[in-house]
């Protein structure tokens, strides 16, 4: 259970704190980054299942990040959720990220996702706001 | 030939004239003159001809004395001439007709008196004095006719074979009244001629005055016009039917960075190159090329600046489109205006939403019990914290969109939807509010709705979704039903109908402005601020769809949106 590990990009403390707690009770380990900059060298390093990623970040933006992820055939089989306040946004991203939420999101929808992901539900394109 | 015509008209004219301040007598001056005239030439006739005589065939008599008399007559004739035209032309009248009964009494022989003649001749001057003196003085001369004819009478007594009838004096005052009677009417009639004439030249006078009037305000109508055209802070252009600017006025070459010159020289493609987006230059040309086309408050950009405009069709007489009148006002300070409250709005709205977001998230880490489970009353203070910060979500929300909508900001993201699916979302969404209060939530989609649909699924979730809380504020008892259908072809529709309180048709006027309330105490028992049916109106307008009403106070309200049914591309292969 501890060895799956998760990423959670989110600049705002108390959110990471939240969205790192729903991940940890769908058996996750969490790890939480607020910038953008750090991310992207981070995950060069870690192979992550999971990362929950904020569109809005320091530095270097989170659409950015979501194209490195879906270029580097080393994280081909992660787990992309994005997280975003903008549903613009969350439409120019959702054909790249497997789950799309809209803020706020509700940490119970956070979990019961992401305990799907690990399942291996696979894509959930029709996933509303909480 | 011509000309010495009118040279001789005008110099006889001129010679017969008699300038006199009351026009009859100058009138009767000028006759007298004729008279004066025609008898002058005669004399002078008569004398020069007499001189031939006497100088061809030697001194005689009766040569002498047609010389005298035509000599003295020629002199006595310029003189009354003279008196006629500079002096009086009435004493001239009378002296010349005096004279000419002396004339006529001295030189008449007693058979002339005897066979008529004489009596003839003195109709002359009756006649005469009607004419060239005044129409009564016909009497006078009548009585001096009478005088001459008497003393004539008397001279010649010894020599007359019978006595003259008195009735010759009563036929002279006769033919007086004739002549008084024919010359007065004479004169009225000239009289009313110059009345005529007169009021004829007063109406010329006024005619002119008023044209000269119109003209000049006409005139002075068009220099305001024109001044007010420079002086108008906003750009005004007129063009033709071809896209050519016929009036143009000095703002709109300070609006659109062109000298008043070019801008009436160019065509208007000409002046928006490299200026404007070929879309807003499309529509530009295609509003001038349409004769009917209006169109209000465009707005734009033009190179550096925000512009507004707005197109009308110019009529000509007989309401022939002739142009296009465009009017431009400089709006980038408001523009940068709009969008700095619109970007403070979401910046307000998403500073507001985050820390929500986080209060939501920490009650629902305590409610799940991750951090360890709760007493019951600690649950539901946790339960109490997520429900007031999920309405003040909800109202940070609406004042967003409110916001976005007033600024023509708010974005849709047509994209592909099943309505089942949208309907199911906001059921379980909306259950547990329902239940709360006993009221049974209840959904259908009638089986002719396509199973997939193009639109905003998530605007159309929160027009639902605020529907059905409305619904659910103002129901105490029964059900709320949420209905799918297709109305026609080209449509499709969602219904929410209550079992709640209704609405007075008083109310139902006012229901969809923003802030607006049912009734006063509705406020503080049903929460909200107002919001929710103007942003479902606006979001509603802005689909191009359409929502009604239809309630009755005690039995219940029913909300029906009808939207154009539009099937996704893809979909449709």
């Amino acid at each position: 259970m501890t060895n799956k590990s998760a990423l959670i990009i989110e600049d705002d403390d108390d959110l990471a704190t939240i969205f790192a707690e729903a991940v940890r009770a769908a058996g996750y380990e969490p790890e939480i980054i607020r910038d953008g900059e750090v991310a992207r060298t981070r995950l060069t390093e870690i192979q992550p299942e999971v990362v929950v990623l904020d569109l809005h970040l320091p530095h270097v933006a989170g659409t950015s990040l979501l194209s490195q992820i879906r270029a580097d055939p080393r994280l081909a089989n992660i787990r992309v959720v994005v997280a975003t306040a903008d549903p613009r946004m969350a439409e120019i991203t959702r054909p790249q990220a497997d789950i799309v939420l809209i803020k706020p999101i509700s940490f119970s929808l956070l979990r019961d996702l992401t305990v799907r992901l690990s399942a291996g539900s696979g894509k959930q394109p029709g996933a509303g706001p909480g | 030939m011509a000309g010495l015509r009118l040279e001789l008209a005008s110099g006889m004219d001129r010679l017969i004239t008699v300038n006199h301040p009351d026009s009859n007598q100058a009138r009767r001056g000028k006759l007298l003159n004729i008279l004066l005239i025609g008898i002058g030439l005669a004399s002078i006739f008569a004398a020069i001809y007499s001189l031939v005589y006497l100088v061809t065939h030697g001194p005689n008599p009766s040569s002498n004395q047609v010389l005298t008399s035509g000599s003295i007559t020629t002199l006595l004739v310029f003189g009354l001439y003279l008196l006629n035209r500079f002096v009086s032309p009435r004493a001239a009248a009378i002296i010349f007709l005096i004279g000419l009964i002396a004339l006529i009494s001295y030189t008449d022989t007693p058979q002339q008196l005897i066979n008529g003649r004489s009596t003839i001749l003195y109709v002359l001057p009756i006649i005469m004095a009607s004419v060239v003196i005044s129409p009564s003085m016909s009497f006078i001369f009548a009585g001096l006719a009478s005088l001459g004819l008497a003393v004539m009478s008397s001279y010649y007594a010894a020599l007359l074979t019978e006595r003259l009838s008195p009735f010759t004096v009563i036929e002279f005052f006769l033919l007086a009244l004739v002549a008084w009677l024919a010359s007065r009417s004479l004169e009225q009639a000239l009289k009313d001629l110059h009345l005529l004439n007169q009021q004829l030249d007063q109406k010329v006078v006024e005619r002119t005055r008023e044209l000269y009037d119109a003209l000049t305000r006409e005139h002075a109508e068009a220099s305001k016009n024109q001044a007010i055209l420079e002086s108008i802070a906003d750009g005004v252009i007129v063009f033709d039917s071809q896209g050519q600017a016929i009036v143009a006025n000095p703002a709109v070459g300070r609006l659109l960075e062109h000298t008043s010159d070019e801008i009436i020289r160019y065509r208007i493609e000409r002046l928006m190159d490299g200026k404007v987006t070929p879309t807003v230059r499309e529509q530009i040309v295609g509003l001038l090329q349409d004769e009917e086309a209006h169109h209000s408050n465009m707005r734009f950009e033009w190179g550096e600046k925000t512009l507004s405009a707005s197109f009308a069709p110019v009529y000509a007489y007989k309401n022939t489109p002739i142009g296009t009148v465009a009017v431009f006002r400089d709006f980038t300070r408001e523009a940068e205006v709009e969008r700095m409250k619109s970007d403070f709005v979401s910046m307000v709205s998403h500073e507001l939403r985050t820390p929500l977001n986080a209060i939501l998230g920490y009650a629902e880490i305590l409610l799940e019990a991750v951090y360890g489970s709760l007493a019951d009353r600690q649950r539901g203070v946790v339960a109490r914290i997520m429900t007031n910060t999920k309405r003040l979500l909800s109202l940070v929300n609406d004042l967003l969109d409110q916001a976005q909508m007033e600024v023509g900001r708010l974005a849709f993201n047509i994209t592909s939807f099943t309505p089942n699916e949208l309907v199911e979302g906001a059921h379980s969404l909306m259950l547990g509010v329902a239940q709360a209060k006993d009221l049974r939530l209840t959904y259908d989609v009638a089986e002719d709705v396509p199973p997939i649909l193009s639109g905003d699924p998530q605007r159309l979730h929160q027009i639902l979704v605020n529907l059905v809380n409305n619904a659910n504020k103002f129901t105490e008892h029964g059900s709320i039903h949420v209905h799918i259908y297709r109305p026609n072809t080209d449509h499709w529709a969602l219904a929410i109908s209550d079992t709640g309180a209704g609405i007075a048709p008083e109310a139902q006027l006012h229901i969809f402005e923003p802030f607006w309330q049912a009734e006063e105490t509705a406020t503080r028992s049903h929460a909200g601020v107002g919001l929710g049916l103007s942003i479902v109106k606006k979001l509603v307008d802005l689909m191009q769809g359409e929502i009604t009403l239809s309630s009755e106070l005690g039995r219940g309200s029913t909300f029906t949106i009808t939207l154009p049914l539009t099937l996704m591309q893809e979909e449709m292969k």
